[in-house]
């Protein structure tokens, strides 16, 4: 509370010297720390690129920087969508005189943002040979919209074919009609994928529109050397925004590095070629005081705290699990002795230990398959099994896995007990696979594991292959569904990694999308945990606190839960 | 010689082909399917469809293959499956930033080496170097990766001489700023081991009859060494060198992650990532064809070194 008093304080103040536009002599220096792969909304879908995407594009509406929890307002539109009593229909209205950046494709003219585009925009998220990675919000969800994306087959979309779900009234007038209500589409629709392109300049650099993006937002793409460096530069054409008082963006330019090793971002941050930076892992404790009875209480080191440098902390909107297939003969099904093997691997998995090694304790133990943060989470909740190996050998013995000649655990029928975990070959992997490891060995059953990229156990997985597997989903948008859906049956070989199918799961799944957030539907989503802490398809992981820090001369600093970046608001005071 | 290179270029098409074949069944048994990493975190099986067809993953292999000869034939190979730019831009762009650094370490580390390498040679047995031998042993046995994490952090932060990591488009400003450090880490690494393997060239070459022989001729010290032992010693020097001049185009991994240099290096490593094979097959076709370019060159060289070699 303190903080968002002295934040306001600070605009307000800044506000009294006079709003000011972007100050290209000011550069900010950030950096990723994983490359980027383009900047065309309708076909990157990692952070780094939608951290970029996010100061070129504007959706139509977007989160209030200050409001905690996080809050939609209108971000090209006049005001929030109208919405109709079934809650169908959105009609948004855009404020007239919002221009995309100066750019080539536009021949010299000033090209101003209309309906058109986002309808346009939307419209490429459903074109087959885009293949846009954000599809899957989309699709199914205008109505008409299968019609067209039927007639396009395999080859591109016809853009021109009226969309009863996707339409144009005039202008400034844009009129989305869904077949389902759906309480969570305006957070859709301020993901950054859903900013506004233009036709034109899409169609203009056709062959390579990831490296072209041009936009309305704050910012325009200046240089791109693929995971090395971004440069970011004002807009020109960027629309007055004022915020308590303050013309945005403060910034005339962003300068973003690609520091993939920890040692030369945290040193590079130290020494002041960086203005903000998250910490890394192995420099947690360099940087910061942990109280070691309760690793979540932490301050910055004295001679961090004497430079002024600022520290931001952030409780990610994300769970870790580990799952079970579910269709698996030896790990899966509904038999009791199945739940039994999956709740005893769970029992023996000392997950405060890891938090306390692996994440240096920064992390919370994941309860509830929403997590905090995200509506319709239950703090009382409390789904995880508890550690205990010797009450999980004994759930073991009784359900009749017997410990064989070789001292190894067999099947209840004598069969040879083997389980086969998915992992990865970084050196963090092989730090949880010593945990794994060492909670099969006090089960005694035999552990093997699969190695593998991501994208091949991915396939793996889809192709039903694999037995457990651990896996992380952030937030797309702050909303339970976008978490209780990683279970639903429909979704079983998708998100639904564990191909968990529960006929009664599904039923309350279907239920609470009826309902928007509250009590009624918080109801549906505690029967469903219930499920799932009794079938145990996932071992509950943890959910990460990441910690941001910026140098003393950083004003406006203030990380948001949804936001990747708040560079417009950011000012540089040196 | 004429005729030897033509041959010698002739014979480089199968190995070329071998190389392809190669490439292409290990891509496809262990690369891992890029389509995976295009589709995001949630897709149908129409996506996925989609997309594997756009890439070429639905045709068949000898088909891949095929197109695979076109890309060689033509060195088009299209474009990154993983950022959409094209192969030859990516390429173009990495190339410049990995010689800068590579190529002065190569030439500097090549010199000292070689001049530490005959003096120690020379003096063979002596304190020198017995104390430049357990230097260059100690030196060795200390992984790459500690010079590199122990120099960024005493001589860039903590004593301030260099900057922690950066790059600039002017070329003055990279080799006045950003390239001293990583050069000098760079040689810190490869300078032990070539001083230890030039050193053992010029003592064999020093135990040969005809160095006792042209002492006992009366020609001096200098000029058994700088004459004779040296140009014969080259031939193991020169064989290293054209060795290390394709690895020049992968760059130095290590040394431009830590510095945040935009070579080669870091682009094969995010590629085999990203499995975005039009990238791996281009650098690895490139590397290849210097490869058997330069192990050319080097036959030519040691026939200028020593007229006794026949190039048959």
């Amino acid at each position: 509370m303190m903080k968002k008093r002295i934040l306001v304080a600070t605009i307000a103040a800044l506000a009294a010297v006079g709003a000011q536009a972007a100050d290209m002599n000011k550069v900010l220096h950030v950096a990723f720390n994983v490359p980027e792969t383009g900047f065309d909304p309708a076909k990157v879908s990692d952070t780094y690129s939608g951290s970029i995407l996010e100061n070129v594009f504007d959706p139509l509406v977007t989160y209030d920087y200050l409001a905690r929890p996080a809050k939609v307002i209108p971000n090209t539109t006049v005001a929030l969508p109208t919405v109709s009593a079934d809650g169908k229909v959105y009609t948004f209205k855009l404020k007239p005189g919002i221009y995309f950046a100066p750019d080539a494709a536009f021949k010299g003219q000033k090209r101003e943002l209309t309906a058109a585009d986002y309808a346009y925009s939307i419209k490429r998220h459903l074109d087959p040979t885009i293949n846009s990675p954000w599809s899957f919000l989309v699709d199914g969800r205008f109505v008409g919209a299968d019609a067209l994306v039927k007639a396009a087959g395999k080859g591109a979309l016809n853009y021109d074919t009226p969309v009863e779900g996707i339409k144009v009234l005039d202008k400034y007038t844009l009129q989305l009609t869904l077949n389902e209500g759906n309480y969570n589409f305006l957070q859709i629709l301020a993901m950054p994928a859903f900013g506004a392109v233009a036709r034109e300049a899409i169609e203009a650099y056709a062959s390579n529109t990831n490296a072209k993006p041009v936009g309305t937002g704050p910012y325009t793409l200046k240089e791109w050397k693929p995971g090395n460096k971004i440069i970011l530069e004002a807009n020109p054409n960027f629309r007055k925004l004022v915020i308590n008082g303050q013309t945005l963006p403060k910034v005339g330019r962003v300068e973003v590095s690609i520091i993939e090793e920890e040692q030369p971002l945290w040193l590079a941050f130290v020494n002041k070629q960086l203005d903000i930076s998250g910490i890394p892992q192995a420099a947690l404790q360099e940087a910061l005081v942990i109280d070691p009875k309760n690793p979540l209480n932490v301050k910055l080191q004295d001679k961090y705290a004497k430079q002024g440098i600022q520290l931001e902390r952030k409780k990610d909107l994300e769970i870790t699990y580990q799952f079970f297939n579910m269709q698996d003969p030896v790990v899966g099904g509904d038999a009791k002795e199945k739940i039994a093997l999956r709740r005893a691997i769970a029992m023996a998995f000392p997950r405060s230990e890891t938090i306390a090694t692996i994440r240096r304790g920064q992390a919370v133990p994941v309860n509830y398959v929403i997590p905090e943060g995200v509506a319709g989470y239950n703090p009382a909740f409390k789904g995880a099994v508890k550690y205990d190996p010797a009450a999980a050998n004994a759930l073991l013995d009784r359900f009749g896995y017997k410990v064989g000649a070789d001292g190894l655990r067999t099947l209840p029928d004598g069969k040879p007990l083997s389980i086969e975990m998915a992992t990865g070959t970084s050196g963090i992997d092989k730090q949880w696979n010593e945990y794994w490891q060492k909670a099969f060995d006090s089960l005694k059953i035999k552990l093997t594991f699969k190695y593998g990229k991501w994208n091949e156990l991915n396939k793996a997985n889809r192709q039903n292959k694999l037995q457990m597997w651990g896996l992380a989903w952030g937030a797309d948008y702050p909303d339970g569904e976008n978490f209780m859906q990683l279970l639903y049956g429909k979704n079983a070989g998708d998100a639904n990694s564990a191909n968990f199918k529960n006929a009664e799961y599904d039923r309350l799944f279907e239920a609470s999308l009826k309902l928007p957030d509250g009590a009624e539907r918080n109801k549906l989503y505690d029967a469903m945990n219930k499920i799932v802490a009794a079938q145990q398809p996932w071992i509950f992981g943890d959910t990460r606190v990441r910690s941001q820090l910026a140098h003393r001369y950083v004003k406006n600093f203030k990380l948001h839960p949804l936001l990747n970046t708040t560079w417009r608001y950011i000012d540089l005071q040196k | 010689m004429l005729a030897y290179i033509l041959r010698r270029l002739w014979q480089m098409v199968p190995t070329l082909f071998g190389v392809m074949l190669l490439l292409f069944i290990l891509f496809n048994w262990v690369g891992g399917d890029p389509s995976y990493i295009l589709a995001g975190k949630s897709f149908s099986a129409e996506t996925l469809a989609n997309i594997r067809h756009q890439l070429g993953l639905d045709k068949s292999l000898p088909e891949q293959f095929l197109i695979f000869v076109q890309q060689v034939l033509t060195l088009d190979f299209g474009t990154s499956w993983s950022t959409q730019q094209p192969v030859a831009d990516i390429l173009g762009s990495r190339i410049g930033p990995s010689l800068t650094l590579a190529l002065p370490m190569l030439l500097v580390s090549l010199l000292l080496s070689v001049i530490i390498a005959a003096i120690v040679a020379y003096v063979r047995g002596s304190l020198t170097d017995r104390i430049v031998t357990l230097i260059c042993t100690l030196a060795m046995s200390v992984s790459a990766l500690v010079y590199i994490i122990a120099g960024q952090y005493w001589l860039a932060h903590k004593l301030g001489w260099f900057p922690i990591l950066g790059w600039s488009d002017s070329l003055a400003t990279n080799l006045w700023l950003y390239v001293p450090l990583p050069l000098l880490l760079g040689l810190v690494v490869s300078l032990a081991p070539d001083i230890r393997f030039y050193r053992s060239c010029f003592v064999e070459e020093m135990n040969h009859d005809y160095v006792r022989t042209a002492r006992a001729k009366g020609l001096s010290e200098q000029v058994i060494m700088l004459k004779h032992v040296m140009r014969n010693a080259l031939i193991p020097v020169v064989t290293s060198l054209m060795m290390s001049l394709p690895y020049l185009f992968l760059g130095a991994l290590l040394l431009e992650r830590f510095f945040g240099i935009p070579g080669m290096g870091n682009e094969v490593l995010n590629a085999v990532d990203r499995s975005d094979f039009p990238v791996i097959k281009a650098i690895t076709i490139y590397v290849a064809l210097a490869t058997m370019l330069f192990n050319l060159l080097a036959d030519i060289v040691y026939k200028l070194i020593d007229p006794r070699v026949q190039l048959k």
